[in-house]
């Protein structure tokens, strides 16, 4: 958890380093009076290791993965549970007494 | 509902408390989770937490709920003096509680007193007339009395306003089963799939009704509903996979002269025999035999 988290940091501040590269770049341009045709190959290249580790911090950092195969065994129900609602107590476990004695105190 | 996982985790929390491992606090409240009738064991470890101050007064507010489930789980075990004492604990803690009402209600029902439990239910209902576990005990009370046909009454009843309610739906269905009512059962079972379409057990129950009615038309809806049931479940439900075997065959019984859908029909009672006897091989190799023997005989020579 600690080192994804850490990914995710180290990604974000890659982006934001980027982001500010870009600005910089763009003010350059002004000076020399040239067209922004697009950004510099080694801020593209910042962008997309930033994209890629804020991805892979965001797949991993939340929790793990949950099935959605209705036949994966997290899914796939095996008993339905006891109709605890329409409990009856009129059953033969009168007729066997439980060999506990059990009281309150 | 019980996903495998959940299951692993009940027998594994049930094994640890058994062989004195501790835990029994988060069995008894995966009990509750999963709706799961283990009235013995609820006793036997739920009343030394309640004995004991200590732990009793570590758990918080949800010491009141262990004292309800040790309540219920003494009635159902007939330890009426344990739930009595349960009963006037929690009266003392919140008074006019509609809740410890119905413990009270519940608990004339397990000293079989019906009619003082019918009129405690009664004013209850007066109290409030939505209140959905009041109406499901008096079904339960019709039930208990040997009743099935005032409790079929009641439940259509109660259905009639609260349509939603699948358990109350499955309750039906099984006292219609119960009653060897097929058709109405079938009905029920219908409700209950449109409710809940990933539950194959629903599949698998209304594929049993099905086949029970027999006749060509059912007995092919029937393989339908087997063949959903094996899809959601991956092929791990045994009962499914007999029930598509026993299906194809009757089928083949039945059709036999016109056979139209024979090839397909084949196809899969072979698949599920293949499945079933791999897994007898995992389980048990020793009934394997048995199994392997029963399944050639269910075939049908062309």
């Amino acid at each position: 958890m600690g080192g994804e988290f850490f990914v995710g940091v180290l990604g974000v501040l890659i982006l934001s380093h980027a982001a500010y590269s870009t600005i910089r770049y763009r003010s350059v341009l002004k000076i020399t009076e040239e067209q922004f045709s697009g950004p510099p190959i080694d801020v593209v290249i910042e962008l997309i290791a930033g994209m890629v580790l804020c991805l892979w911090a965001a797949l991993s950092v939340p929790g793990k993965f949950l099935s959605i195969h209705p036949h994966s065994d997290e899914n796939r129900m095996v008993a339905l549970p006891a109709n605890l609602d329409f409990i009856v107590f009129n059953h033969r476990g009168k007729a066997y007494p439980l060999d506990m004695d059990l009281k309150l105190n | 509902m019980v996903s495998k996982t959940e299951e692993e985790q009940l027998n594994r929390l049930e094994n640890q408390v058994d062989n004195g491992g501790g835990g029994a606090w988060e069995y008894l409240s995966l009990l509750i989770k999963l709706k799961i009738r283990r009235s013995d064991k609820v006793l036997k470890y739920g009343v030394p937490i309640l004995n004991d101050h200590k732990k009793r007064s570590a758990l918080g507010p949800e010491e009141w709920t262990l004292y309800e489930q040790v309540c219920i789980a003494a009635m159902d075990c007939h330890q009426l003096d344990l739930s009595k004492d349960c009963i006037k604990v929690l009266k003392k803690k919140f008074p006019g509680s509609r809740r410890v009402g119905r413990l009270e209600a519940m608990f004339l029902e397990a000293k079989g007193l019906w009619s003082e439990a019918e009129e405690a239910y009664t004013s209850l209902l007066e109290d409030n007339q939505f209140d959905q576990v009041v109406h499901k005990r008096r079904v339960a009370m019709a039930k208990a009395q040997g009743n099935l046909s005032g409790a079929i009454e009641l439940l259509n009843k109660y259905l009639e306003i609260f349509m939603a309610d699948h358990e109350a739906w499955r309750e039906l269905a099984e006292t219609y089963v119960s009653l060897q009512m097929y058709k109405q059962a079938a009905f029920c079972y219908e409700e209950l799939i449109l409710a809940q379409p990933t539950v194959p057990l629903y599949h698998l129950a209304y594929a049993d009704v099905l086949y029970t009615i027999g006749g060509l038309e059912n007995l092919q809806a029937a393989k339908k509903y087997y063949a959903a049931a094996i899809d959601l479940t991956g092929g791990k439900n045994v009962r499914a996979l007999f029930g598509m075997c026993l299906c194809a065959s009757a089928i083949g019984h039945l059709a036999k002269g016109r056979n139209k859908e024979d090839k397909e029909s084949l196809e899969l009672q072979t698949l599920s025999a293949v499945a079933l006897e791999k897994d007898y091989k995992q389980t048990s190799p020793s009934k394997l035999p048995l199994v392997s023997s029963c399944l050639r005989s269910l075939k049908v020579p062309l």
